[in-house]
């Protein structure tokens, strides 16, 4: 037999069909692949699949869950929801007013209480409820190229309405996100003693080194008749600038943290904390909740305990279905590849 | 049924159908005029308005009127048109289409992405379609370049000169040699056969292998040489360009006289010259305009019915999307609010008119085409280019290359010649099979005989064989050893062979049973006279047969002339000396169906006038003589034995003729036939007058063998819930015979015979009123089908009652087909098991076929070899033919060419099947992905004021369909298989989850989708609510970007990895596509991350990485999301199983390479006796009474009916006695042997 009829001996006797036909042969050569050969693993979902992969799932998931919550139990929490209680009772039923009056005093000052030990570095987040930092004209109205280099000043057609002052000159930092910067401020006092909170590395390396630019100057920033928020000290660059660095990383949903600076000494239990808050920001108007967080942190990150109770729920669940399926199969058993269970042996007048 | 007979219904049939092709004029024409006048030879034919004038051997004059060049072009585009005509092709289709309106919407203002997202992958799925379609007409480029330089002889100055086809023009006198293709059509004008005569073989146009006649006209015989063809010198007016194969109609205008052309001298492109050393002929239709390529225009483009209903699926998600448009365009409509003060709403810049409160409308409207803009990713938009290259595979890989449907004799593998219809494969119900050629290989044989009430041939059929051993019987078949072994004999009994026959009780009778055989007939030979090297063109294989069994016996048929027919006789009263006899032929009584019998007087050499008769059984025993009475019970006994073995019969009988009577008689024959009006009419009376008072001498019995593996593949078949209907022109009883030797009925079943041939009906067509006729017929088909669907009714309503077969004719059917008494037909045949029909015309296999395939809504194959079946396989949905013997023209017309009937199992039961399971997959993992990728972002709207704002990153969105998750889709295309190929025809029952669409339905879909919204809830709501609270170990807190691009990663790895739970058979592709999507993913995303400096994911994936959270989430979220649909195939796989999973079961232990190939051994060498195996057990229990009739092809009439075209009046014998004027010269071979 020829060489290259041998290879396809397995498709029959007609590989050797003789060296007449050999030479005109449409006889299509012999592949794995063309004739539907490949090797392939063909994995049944047999209940002992069923029932192993439940488990295992559940014995995986458990521990990790219970890691994640042990670490997340660890971080030491302190919320303090502010934006009713700085409010002085006679603007309770007109927040607004209080807030857009420029003649009210807006400091207001609170005292809490350390439960647990905190170890530094400490968290300080302000949280804001209801606030869409993720609307579509939002997000998108800043100028990237104009954060990151100072030639494209001009560069602020995606920043309408806060693209220019009225007389055209560029604003810069322009767009609503850094118009609306927040600006409450937060002091801190411990037995009196004021607590320093950190500005530095609170902004993601990578938006301080390639996002803002260091040579980028705040110019005619809040400068018109609305003012947004905070307003930018112009002798710092835009890479100095963390506060608006973390507030124009938007946040994904309504309902978001974003770190005010660190506090880098340890907080005993039961120290009384006096807060000090320049309550300046509006959220009255659409009813956002603020909130002041105090937070440790551990590898997992912050206080995440939803992480963890979600891998140990289907964890659990993952158990209880390997033992549902393990039941299921113990009382209404099917064995494997009967036959009978074939539709056409099942009712047989099926066929006509 | 004889292939001339196929080319002449075929070509009535599409006359009598209004869309048949180009019905015009000239068309029209012939069929008015009664085909026997001769009359019409002289008249010249009025010319249509465009006719075409062509002065022959002077391109100088032929110049002013710009005839097209002969160089062809199959191609669809050329360099300049393609981009503009391609893109045009791809943007008729609605998903293209949409996202071109998308893309468009995307550059403006109200787009949230931007225009990448829906470009890229537009004009990625643009470039693949356009470089496969740039890649197929290449292909037909150079297949035309091939054919526009192949070379040919044109006369040039008195020269033959070569050039290329393409250089030939109108006009132009060429030569074509044995063998040559013509390269145009032509006008014959001399052959190198006396009379102008030559022969060419149109397998190319019609699959016709028969030899057929051209003739040039006799004014013109002299222009052979090139010295003398080129002082001809002619105008030829003709018809325009049509694409009418078997019409021609023109004048050629030469030596001043007007002389009419008919089809008989035009030699059409694509045939072939044969038994002719060459011939000159006179271009008159060049290239484009030559009838061969006006035919291959206009292929109808059939489209599978998965794809109809994914249409159907698409509109649903365009429903869905505008759904989920309006939901968030009315939300936006509720959200916006001047209370947002840092939206700045009401600024009056140009974006703000989105979301100023002051003009909820405008907000809603603006909104809803965001929204559009936004979910358009929920359009599948690869799902067609990616279904298009699956099939693509799988026809040029699988169907094309599969070993097992390889004939090794033929040298045909399977040939898929259409990529549209893959999973149609796997859902048909409706086999509607052809017979001659299909089920049986259109190979007569003689078989047996009965002479003198004496049975010779010691064949055993099949049926008998299975008969026997059903009954117990072991049947031991010693065939002789020196058993002739010829083409057309299987004929085995010593006591015939070798001239042993003087010594049988009555070698009278043989001698003119042989003699009969030998002279009666209408064969032409061909070649050298010795036993061995002669061939002969008959009519019909059956005569051919009858002819062949003659030589054998010792009488061979060696040469006819016009008036004799010259027989090479051993003799019996010389013992061993062979004699040559010439017998004179004096009158042919030709057959046609309403005769079903032939004769021809004959003059002995001794001087006797005998008739020779055959002819079926019914007709013969009228016209017997009394007595003989014996002979005539033992020889309907005979008949009967044969008809029941499956074979044709025929039965023969002689009469001598006293001279005087004859005289008589022939004055009477020869007025008739040379009256002009209703002359058949008058010679069938007058044939009348002398067919009586007949001996009866014998009766022969021809086997038209099935194809192999027949019985098995129909019981397969119709286990795995297909209903096979035969359709036939053979007559009732033959169409039954076949049915029961090919296992489609048997004993068991309740027959329902609708024939027309009962008492009323005849005695209507006696009274001859045609009106009166179609009223009684129809009357009788509305009681009959009456009372057989009450009869099947009550069948069915008992449980175990017996499976109904229905048999019904073509006269029958043409008025069961009428409107009124169609839904009738519809639910009789729908219940039947089986049916047959029998005595139909092409056109009603095609009324058939659409009746099923419209009226019931099934689905449905046309298999069949020939031209008669072109109608009929282009009317299924699917249409088969078979590529073996016959020729190309049903391939031609097919989706799908086989060369046997039994590879149909293959086709359907493992490339159908698993195209279906395929395809289904594919479609619905489609609808999946990108269901949930859209749906993650629908919520996200919910969270963002409705404003529209994107998730995803505009690349991440855009690379997702076409790179992220393309792959392993196209994997699960190519490669699924629920159960092995040999599983799958082990179990044919599980094609029936096919048939009931069990992949495709829409509780499918709707599962699909529930869980799509299931795991876009867990992917978005998971990853949005961990994410408020999750920083990484420094504290800092996500952005939106990084929520989304988790997010992203999750839906990719889910989505993928959901891909491998609907695979059945995981092979290393599979791994490395759903490993290489992920991994491309988190690629892409290190170098798209670090890359765009300025966008808003840079770095993104760094700073996600850096932290627990994500690694976390990667994990956990899949398999959450995919939680569900585990659950879920855990309950469906052990409570509710399907049949495949019951059989993945069974054989999970098998490993498949092994069985596969002994397998496949199997099927090439055993198949015969497998085959015979289940012939035994599915034969019918008690012996039919009926016999089978050999030459009712309704096409016997005339030898060379089909080209006769509008002249129509040569008779076989014109026919013969032409071609013996060209063995004139070898007369002096006389003694040769």
């Amino acid at each position: 037999m020829p060489p290259e009829t041998s290879t396809s001996s397995a498709g029959g006797k007609e590989g050797s069909s003789g060296p007449s036909s050999k030479k005109n042969s449409k006889k299509p050569k012999y592949s794995k692949f063309s004739q539907q050969e490949l090797p392939a693993w063909k994995p049944i979902l047999t209940p002992g699949w069923v029932i192993s992969i439940f488990a295992f799932t559940g014995i995986i998931f458990i521990p990790i869950g219970l890691a994640s919550l042990y670490a997340s139990e660890k971080v030491v929490e302190l919320p303090f929801q502010y934006d009713q209680k700085c409010i002085p009772s006679e603007y309770s039923n007109n927040a607004e007013a209080y807030i857009k009056s420029t003649t009210t005093n807006k400091t207001c000052t609170a005292t809490f209480k350390v439960e647990k030990t905190m170890k530094s570095p400490i968290y300080v987040y302000y949280q804001l409820t209801n606030y869409f930092q993720n609307h579509r004209r939002y997000v998108k109205s800043k100028s990237e190229d104009q954060l990151r280099q100072k030639s494209a000043e001009e560069d602020t057609d995606d920043c309408k309405p806060e693209a220019r002052t009225p007389d055209g000159q560029p604003i810069v930092p322009c767009g609503l996100i850094a118009w609306s910067l927040f600006n409450d401020t937060y002091k801190i006092k411990v037995k009196g003693k004021h607590l320093k909170i950190s500005k530095k590395n609170i902004a993601w390396q990578s938006d301080q080194t390639k996002k803002f630019g260091s040579d980028v100057y705040p110019k005619n920033f809040q400068a018109g008749g609305l003012i947004g928020g905070a307003k930018l000290n112009e002798s710092i660059p835009l890479s100095g600038q963390e506060d608006l660095i973390v507030w124009m990383r938007t946040a994904a949903l309504s309902t978001f943290r974003k770190l005010y600076g660190k506090i880098e000494t340890d907080l005993e239990a039961n120290e009384e904390l006096s807060l000090v808050i320049e309550n300046n920001y509006n959220t009255y108007s659409f009813g956002g909740k603020k909130t002041l967080v105090l937070s440790t942190a551990t590898w997992i990150g912050g206080k995440n305990d939803f992480l963890g109770l979600a891998y140990i729920f289907i964890g659990g669940l993952s158990l209880f279905f390997a033992v549902c399926f393990l039941l299921m199969y113990l009382f209404k058993p099917r064995p494997l590849g009967d036959p009978s269970y074939l539709s056409w042996n099942r009712n047989p007048g099926m066929i006509k | 049924m004889s292939g001339w007979e196929r080319v002449r219904t075929s070509s009535s049939s599409s006359s009598r159908s209004p869309h048949g092709m180009g019905s015009n004029a000239f068309r029209e024409l012939p069929n008015r005029i009664p085909s026997s006048r001769t009359i019409q030879l002289g008249r010249v034919q009025p010319q249509a308005p465009g006719h075409r004038t062509v002065f022959c051997n002077d391109r100088d004059a032929n110049l002013p009127v710009r005839f097209k060049g002969n160089s062809i072009s199959t191609t669809k585009y050329n360099v300049f048109t393609f981009l503009p005509k391609a893109l045009f092709e791809q943007f008729r289709r609605v998903a293209n289409l949409y996202f071109l309106t998308i893309s468009i919407l995307s550059t403006t203002p109200i787009s949230p992405v931007s225009p990448i997202t829906n470009v890229a992958p537009l004009s990625l799925v643009l470039l693949i379609s356009l470089m496969k379609e740039a890649f197929e007409d290449s292909k037909r480029f150079q297949n035309d370049l091939a054919v526009n330089n192949n070379l040919i002889d044109v006369l040039q100055d008195q020269k033959w000169v070569s050039m290329p086809w393409k250089r030939v023009q109108v006009g132009d006198v060429i030569r074509v040699k044995q063998d040559g293709f013509f390269p145009a059509d032509l006008l014959c004008l001399a052959s190198t056969n006396p009379d102008g005569v030559c022969y060419i073989e149109t397998s190319n146009l019609d699959g016709e292998t028969n030899l057929k006649i051209r003739k040039a006209l006799e004014k013109t015989w002299d222009y052979l040489t090139p010295e003398k063809a080129s002082e001809f010198k002619g105008e030829v007016q003709c018809e325009q360009p049509n694409n009418s194969l078997y019409t021609f109609t023109g004048n050629l205008i030469f030596q001043k006289q007007t002389l009419p052309l008919s089809p008989n001298q035009l030699l059409l492109r694509g045939c072939s010259l044969r038994n002719t050393e060459y011939v000159v002929g006179v271009v008159i239709f060049t290239g484009q305009e030559t009838k061969v390529m006006m035919n291959t225009m206009n292929v109808p483009s059939k489209r599978s019915t998965l794809e109809r209903k994914l249409d159907k699926l698409i509109l649903a998600l365009f429903a869905t999307l505008f759904v989920m448009c309006l939901l968030g365009a009315i939300g936006s409509g509720i959200f916006v609010s001047n209370k947002y003060f840092y939206l700045r709403p009401n600024a009056g810049d140009e974006g703000s008119g989105q979301f100023n409160p002051g003009n909820r409308l405008l907000v809603i409207t603006l909104t809803m085409f965001t929204l559009i803009t936004l979910y358009s990713s929920i359009i599948p938009i690869s799902l067609y280019v990616s279904i298009e290259m699956i099939k693509f595979i799988q026809c040029t890989q699988f169907i094309n290359k599969d070993l097992r449907m390889y004939h090794s004799e033929t040298n045909t593998p399977a040939l898929a010649r259409t990529s549209n219809l893959n999973e149609e494969l796997g859902q048909v119900e409706y086999i509607f099979s052809d017979k001659t050629g299909t089920l049986t290989r259109n190979l007569m044989e003689f078989f047996k005989c009965s002479i003198g009430g004496e049975i010779y041939g010691n064949g055993i059929t099949e049926i008998e064989r299975g008969l026997a051993e059903r009954n117990g019987i072991k049947i031991q078949e010693n065939r002789s050893a020196n058993v002739v072994q010829e083409k057309g004999f299987n004929f085995d009994d010593a006591r015939l062979m070798r001239g042993a026959w003087r010594n049988e009780p009555n070698p009278d009778s043989c001698k003119e049973f042989f003699r009969c055989l030998a002279i009666c007939h209408t064969v032409l030979p061909e070649g050298d006279e010795s036993p061995e090297k002669i061939r002969y063109q008959a009519a019909s294989p059956d005569e051919a047969a009858l002819v062949i069994a003659a030589k054998n016996f010792g009488f061979f048929f060696y040469r006819r002339t016009p008036t004799s027919i010259y027989v090479r006789e051993s003799h019996v009263e010389k013992m061993g000396k062979i004699q040559d006899v010439s017998y004179e032929i004096l009158n042919v009584l030709e057959f046609n169906s309403t005769r079903k019998r032939q004769s021809v007087v004959c003059r002995h050499p001794d001087g006797r006038l005998v008739l020779y008769c055959k002819g079926a059984d019914s007709v013969i025993y009228e016209r017997l003589a009394d007595g003989y009475n014996d002979i005539k019970k033992v020889t309907r006994n005979h008949l009967e034995r044969f008809g029941s073995s499956g074979l044709r019969t025929l039965c023969l009988a002689y009469k001598e003729l006293p001279p005087d009577l004859y005289e008589s008689w022939n004055e009477k024959f020869i007025h008739a036939k040379s009256s002009l009006r209703d002359r058949e009419k008058k010679l069938d009376e007058v044939a009348e007058l002398v067919e009586n008072g007949l001996v009866l001498i014998g009766c022969t019995a021809i086997e038209d063998k099935l194809q192999e593996g027949v019985p098995t593949t129909i019981e397969t078949l119709q286990r795995a819930g297909i209903k096979i209907w035969v359709l036939t022109g053979d007559k009732v009883e033959t169409a039954i015979n076949i049915a029961y030797a090919c296992n489609l009925i048997n004993n068991e079943m309740k027959q329902f015979v609708i024939s027309s041939e009962t008492d009323v009906i005849r005695e209507a067509e006696e009274r001859g009123d045609q009106v009166e006729i179609a009223h009684v017929i129809k009357e009788e088909v509305k009681r009959e089908l009456k009372n057989c669907l009450e009869e099947a009714q009550s069948c069915l309503s008992s449980l175990s009652g017996p499976k109904l077969a229905l048999v019904i004719d073509g006269k029958c059917l043409m008025y069961a087909l009428d409107p009124s008494l169609r839904v009738m037909l519809l639910n009789l045949s729908l219940n039947c098991h089986a049916v047959v029909c029998c005595r139909v015309s092409p056109l009603q296999k095609a009324q058939v076929t659409s009746l099923v395939k419209k009226g019931a809504r099934k689905i449905t194959l046309s298999i069949g070899d020939g031209a008669n079946d072109v109608s009929m396989i282009q009317a299924a949905h699917v249409g088969v033919g078979i590529s073996g013997l016959e020729g190309m023209q049903a391939v031609m017309a097919s989706d799908f060419a086989i060369a046997q009937f039994r590879y149909l199992a293959d086709l359907l039961l493992v490339h159908g099947r698993w195209s279906y399971l395929r395809i289904c997959k594919v479609v619905t993992y489609f609808f999946y992905k990108n269901l949930t990728f859209t749906l993650i972002q629908f919520w996200f709207t919910f969270q963002t004021g409705f404003s529209g704002q994107r998730f995803y990153d505009d690349w991440f969105q855009s690379l997702y369909n076409v790179i992220f998750t393309a792959l392993p889709v196209i994997m699960v295309g190519l490669f699924d298989k629920d159960v092995s190929a040999s599983l799958s025809v082990k179990y044919p029952e599980l094609y029936m989850e096919g048939i009931r669409n069990v992949f495709f339905k829409w509780r499918v879909v709707a599962i699909w989708a529930f869980f799509s919204v299931y795991q876009s809830l867990i992917l978005y709501y998971f990853v949005s609510t961990a994410s408020l609270t999750a920083k990484n170990s420094a504290g800092l807190t996500f952005g939106v970007w990084d929520v989304s691009t988790l997010a992203f990663t999750c839906v990719v790895i889910t989505v993928n990895l959901r891909f491998l739970m609907i695979c059945n058979s995981i092979t290393k592709w599979h791994i490395i596509s759903v490993g290489g999507s992920i991994l491309s993913w988190f690629i892409f995303a290190f170098i798209y991350c670090a890359i765009i400096g300025k966008g808003n994911t840079y770095f993104v994936i760094y700073d996600l990485m850096s932290t627990i959270y994500f690694y976390l989430s990667i994990i956990f979220v899949p398999v959450v999301a995919l939680f569900g649909d585990f659950v879920y195939q855990g309950i469906q796989r052990w409570f509710f199983p399907y049949d495949y999973q019951i059989v993945q079961e069974t054989h999970r232990h098998e490993v498949e390479g092994t069985s596969r190939a002994r397998l496949l051994e199997i099927e090439n060498q055993l198949t015969p006796a497998e085959a015979r195996s289940y012939a035994i057990s599915q034969l019918p229990r008690e012996i039919s009474k009926h016999t089978g009739f050999a030459f009712d092809s309704p096409g016997y009439e005339s030898f060379f009916a089909s080209q006769l075209g509008v002249y129509a009046p040569q008779k076989a014998w014109d026919v013969a006695r032409r071609a013996s004027a060209k063995t004139k010269p070898k007369v002096h071979r006389k003694n040769d042997s």
